[in-house]
């Protein structure tokens, strides 16, 4: 019943840009002649491919050091879970948490949860659309915060780089998590949330 | 009463012209349709004016200094970018610089351009589409979490040396509560529709 609400249903599209509403036939917005779509096109096919990316760069992210730190000539590689562990060992407790708030947690749980959209649009999981709405509108907002760790680095590299004395210098890491980092964002930027609603086995 | 859609869900919606103070969601996901602001773009004018001046000093005023053992090195937002390249992690330096200093400039200038035509009433074919990617780049333009990237690195570099903030920090965290107070006074949907009108009477 719920699905007979919506625009389309009623034969009308809306533009992703610009909001204004048009036939089903029309290819371009007339207001701001944007390609116009019923939903956004391959969504689930383009979701699947960058969360699967997603999967695959989170290894070499995690196993790979991020960072070396070089203090008067010795040199210590770190990982992202190493970093952790050294703010936590100088008592560094708070940022230690949200360093693994940032870095460990929000990327798992937007692969996870993009993961978990997919299957309940794809097999028609009799999920509470509205509360899935939500979980992909938190999925999309946290996505950014991620950058933090990438930015410290390039904080770190720039400002401990004193030769012999102290420096640290970017790990093979730190590219694999940047990719991660980017292909969830595209990821949670090409699923439809409007696929959620069209599972007619949802409910709200 | 316009006829619209509601873009997380597709329901039909009859929209009432939301008033300043109010704030409109959708009925069946919660959405947050419009958030209309006070003169939503005159302010849009002013604080990107403002902003335009502050990214200046922002980009190129050292924003942290450390000292160790006697060395002294300062950073600013492009020595970063220029170290992470130098060592050859280019795809990382090509994305912080995206981040933290191309899509930042770029969201100031399209809001410029934006509310100086809708300001001054003068039209131009280019307004939808300069409106269109302001709203596309808005999230990657990731100048807070560049600011928590610091802080965490300064929590790093306590221990083994001496942080000094540059005059550069000051302005970037101006620009930091200039660009929210940006992002949180732009009624999208406000402008869309003067983009709409500016158009229409344009051509008539």
């Amino acid at each position: 019943m719920k699905t007979k609400a919506g625009a389309l249903n009623q034969g009308l599209i809306r533009c992703h840009d610009c909001g204004t509403l048009s036939q089903l036939n029309t290819h371009s917005c007339p207001v701001c002649a944007s390609h116009l779509h019923a939903r956004l096109p391959h969504s689930l096919q383009r979701t699947a491919a960058l969360v699967i990316s997603g999967y695959a760069l989170y290894l070499p992210a995690n196993l790979f050091p991020i960072m070396t730190v070089t203090r008067l000539g010795t040199g210590e590689p770190h990982t992202i879970v190493g970093g952790i562990f050294a703010l936590i060992d100088s008592d560094m407790v708070p940022v230690a948490l949200l360093v693994l708030v940032a870095s460990i947690l929000v990327p798992v749980i937007k692969l996870l949860g993009l993961t978990l959209l997919l299957l309940s649009v794809h097999f028609r999981w009799p999920i509470n659309a509205r509360f899935w709405t939500i979980i992909y509108r938190i999925i999309a907002f946290v996505g950014r915060w991620s950058m933090l760790d990438i930015f410290m680095i390039t904080i770190l590299v720039s400002l401990v780089n004193l030769g012999g004395v102290a420096q640290v210098i970017a790990g093979p890491a730190a590219t694999a998590f940047a990719s991660v980092v980017v292909l969830t964002m595209f990821a949670a930027t090409s699923f439809d949330p409007r696929l959620i609603w069209d599972n007619p086995n949802a409910y709200d | 009463m316009a006829l619209a859609a509601c873009p997380e869900c597709d329901l039909l919606l009859n929209r009432h012209q939301a008033v300043v103070g109010e704030k409109a969601h959708c009925p069946r996901c919660g959405y947050l349709l419009q958030r209309p602001a006070k003169q939503s773009v005159e302010r849009t004018l002013a604080l990107s004016i403002a902003g335009l001046i502050l990214i200046f000093p922002a980009n190129l005023l050292p924003l942290v200094g450390i000292k160790i053992l006697g060395n002294s090195h300062d950073g600013t937002l492009w020595s970063g970018v220029f170290t992470l390249f130098s060592e050859g992690m280019w795809a990382v330096a090509i994305l912080v610089f995206l981040s933290s200093m191309c899509f930042p400039m770029l969201n100031i200038l399209l809001s410029l351009f934006v509310s100086f035509h809708l300001h001054f009433k003068k039209p131009s074919k280019y307004l939808s589409v300069w409106l269109r990617w302001l709203q596309h780049l808005e999230e990657w333009a990731m100048l807070e979490v560049y600011m928590l990237g610091i802080i965490v690195a300064c929590v790093k570099l306590a221990s083994m040396a001496e942080v000094q903030f540059g005059l550069g920090l000051y302005a970037f965290i101006a620009l930091i509560i200039i660009n929210g107070m940006l992002t949180s006074n732009l009624d999208g949907y406000l402008f869309w529709q003067q983009v709409r009108q500016l158009n229409k009477t344009h051509e008539n």
